[in-house]
């Protein structure tokens, strides 16, 4: 360690260079260990399990414009057909599509309206029986939904009395664990909580409690209709070419748009995340590519700067080892001091990113491996340089250069 | 002490050889103070060079205290340069960025010594050289006479059988040059061997023994004894 304070004061007397060097290397640690952050938040949210067969599940709307046409009727003949088409598992209508990125939510409470009691915010999907079978989630506890416990209402004139939640929606609600069995209220409409689904998503991963999901029995009579269809592994590409015909043969008059795979949807929906993540990590690269640059370039600098003062240690008897670790620790010292500025900077830049942006607190960890990898780049950047400076032969001490 | 056999030098390029030093003999005996002179170009540094392991040579035999040169690795030599040889340069080659003190320190930490004993070796030699109070200051801070004072302390400090000066007062007026060689000359008065290139007829005087290289041999050699002059006009004779 003694090695270091000549070093050190050699720094000090020509600073300049350092302390710019020390600043590029703070402000480097700062920003890239909160992009690295970012971007590690962004892929957890990005590869979270949705619980649900994406890559089976496609949706379309249907508008009915034909004046003429029984819509509730219809939607049962509409029903029967797509669950009828070769490789469909199974199809229903209705008012949200999972994992699209567009959709509703609502609070449930353990006390009707207008009195005050516990609530927990949930994603409601409403359809027909088929609903949990078209989303392809197993019911894990009670029972599923039967045809009895379905309502048709037309602008909510009629509500169902059952529903199916997720465990984190119902865990939420009944902290106790004792959910199953018990009502909830929407308002002052009482749901009696049924059965308990496998965890899946809701229409928003990004919400803050993706995992809270509520199944209702219910069915609004309405021309414009979202529907949801679940085909066997590797044919949904089949039935979406076919629905459009299948559902016009049976009524001309309406229109069959906007049919995509929900995988697409989600892609859709996390296509800025990517994009930020993507730019983000460039911006890394080019960070840490300027400042190995800098590092590199300043050491290559100082070693041109100094060849004759090399050239006289290694003519008082440094070997070339001692140039090597010479350029090694002195780059060392400018790294360490940079990352202990670039720590503070980087927990008062997440601080900010908090305040402003609504990110979460930059885990510690994050700023240690940015110090790490940071600090093995410097490394390596100086090498280099450092291995010409060991190269130069004791001899320069004696010629007039 | 120190014996060159034979010694060759040759810089080859694309183009040219060049034979910086041909069948040079040199024997150097413990306690000598030798002064090396000859025009320029004649091989004079070269010598130093080889003499001082800052340089391979081509040919021949250089054995330093009884260990032969030419076997040695480059660590080896760094090693030997270390513990043996003391330099002092014609430019001073302090680093500027360092204080006295610690320009003093260099050769002993690459040798090791604790930190006590470079701090006395360091106070010690600066105290010969007339820069004890200084010891803080930097190189810029100081007279040329000075900082080659600063120099010499730094080569003493590591206690070296041999001093080799390159031309230790080229860069000196008069009198500091004078102040700088009665400093040698009592550096080889307590025991030090000297080998000092200069082109200063006035210093080689004051040497022992003068040796003249010419096209990278030894030409002529004059013993200086109490003012008596003895002149052989054999090349390493």
């Amino acid at each position: 360690m003694s090695e270091l304070r000549p070093i050190f004061n050699a720094l000090m007397r020509g600073k300049t260079g350092a302390l710019l060097l020390i600043m590029q290397v703070a402000v480097t640690l700062a920003i890239v260990s909160n992009a690295a952050f970012i971007i590690n938040d962004r892929l957890t949210y990005l590869h979270q399990e949705t619980g649900l067969q994406d890559q089976n599940l496609f949706r379309f709307n249907l508008y009915t414009f034909g004046k003429q046409v029984d819509i509730r009727q219809q939607q049962e003949v509409d029903e029967t057909l797509l669950r009828n088409i070769p490789g469909v598992a199974d199809a229903v209508v209705i008012n949200q599509v999972p994992l699209s990125g567009s959709g509703d939510s609502t609070s449930f409470n353990l006390k009707p309206s207008p009195q005050q009691s516990q609530s927990e915010r949930a994603a409601f999907f409403m359809a027909d029986e088929h609903l949990l079978n078209t989303l392809g989630v197993k019911l894990e506890e009670g029972r599923n939904f039967t045809a009895a416990d379905v309502v048709y209402s037309q602008y909510y004139d009629k509500n169902a009395a059952v529903a199916l939640v997720t465990r984190q929606f119902i865990d939420g609600l009944f902290p106790a664990g004792d959910g199953l069995g018990q009502t909830m209220y929407l308002g002052d409409i009482p749901l009696k909580i049924i059965g308990i689904v496998a965890p899946m998503k809701g229409p928003w991963l990004k919400d803050e409690k993706p995992d809270n999901v509520v199944l209702i029995p219910q069915v609004e009579g309405v021309a414009f209709k979202r529907v949801l269809v679940r085909t066997e592994a590797g044919r949904r590409d089949e039935v979406m070419q076919q629905v459009a015909s299948v559902l016009l043969a049976s009524e001309s008059e309406r229109v069959v748009s906007n049919i995509k795979g929900v995988d697409e949807l989600l892609a859709t929906y996390n296509s800025q995340d990517k994009l930020m993540s993507n730019m983000l990590l460039v911006l890394i690269c080019v960070l840490l590519l300027v400042t190995a640059l800098g590092i590199s370039g300043l050491a290559l600098f100082n070693v041109g700067r100094r060849t004759r003062q090399i050239g006289t240690r290694r003519a008082l008897g440094a070997k070339k080892s001692d140039i090597l670790r010479y350029f090694l620790l002195e780059n060392s010292l400018v790294s360490i001091s940079g990352m202990i500025l670039g720590s503070i900077l980087a927990l008062a830049m997440s601080d900010v990113l908090m305040r402003h942006y609504s990110l979460p607190r930059l885990d510690n960890w994050f700023i240690l491996y940015s110090l790490c990898g940071i600090y093995l780049m410097g490394m390596l950047a100086v090498y280099w340089p450092a291995l010409r400076a060991a190269q130069i032969a004791p001899s320069i001490a004696t010629r007039n250069v | 002490m120190l014996n060159m056999t034979n010694i060759s030098k040759v810089y080859r390029s694309e183009m040219v050889q060049t034979h910086a030093l041909r069948d040079f003999n040199l024997q150097v005996n413990e306690g000598e103070f030798i002064a090396v002179t000859g025009p320029s170009g004649s091989g004079k540094t070269t010598f130093l060079n080889i003499a001082g392991m800052l340089e391979t040579y081509t040919g021949g035999t250089y054995e330093l205290d009884g260990i032969n040169v030419g076997k040695l690795t480059d660590n080896g030599r760094a090693e030997l340069r270390n513990q043996k040889i003391g330099f002092i340069f014609q430019g001073f080659n302090l680093i500027p960025d360092l204080n006295l003190y610690e320009n003093v320190e260099v050769p002993l930490r690459y040798r090791g010594i604790k930190t006590a004993e470079r701090k006395r070796r360091i106070e010690r030699c600066l105290e010969q050289v007339g820069l004890g109070a200084r010891a803080k200051h930097v190189p810029a801070q100081l007279s040329g006479g000075q900082q080659q004072r600063v120099a010499i302390a730094r080569a003493l400090a590591g206690e070296p059988r041999f001093l080799l000066a390159d031309e230790p007062t080229g860069n000196l007026d008069s009198l500091m040059a004078r102040q700088v060689m009665e400093l040698l000359e009592s550096i080889n008065k307590d025991g030090a061997t000297i080998i000092m290139v200069t082109h200063d007829p006035e210093l080689a005087r004051r040497a022992q023994r003068n040796i003249q290289v010419v096209d990278g041999q030894i030409c002529d050699f004059k013993l200086y004894q109490g003012g008596a002059e003895q002149q052989r006009a054999t090349a390493g004779a």
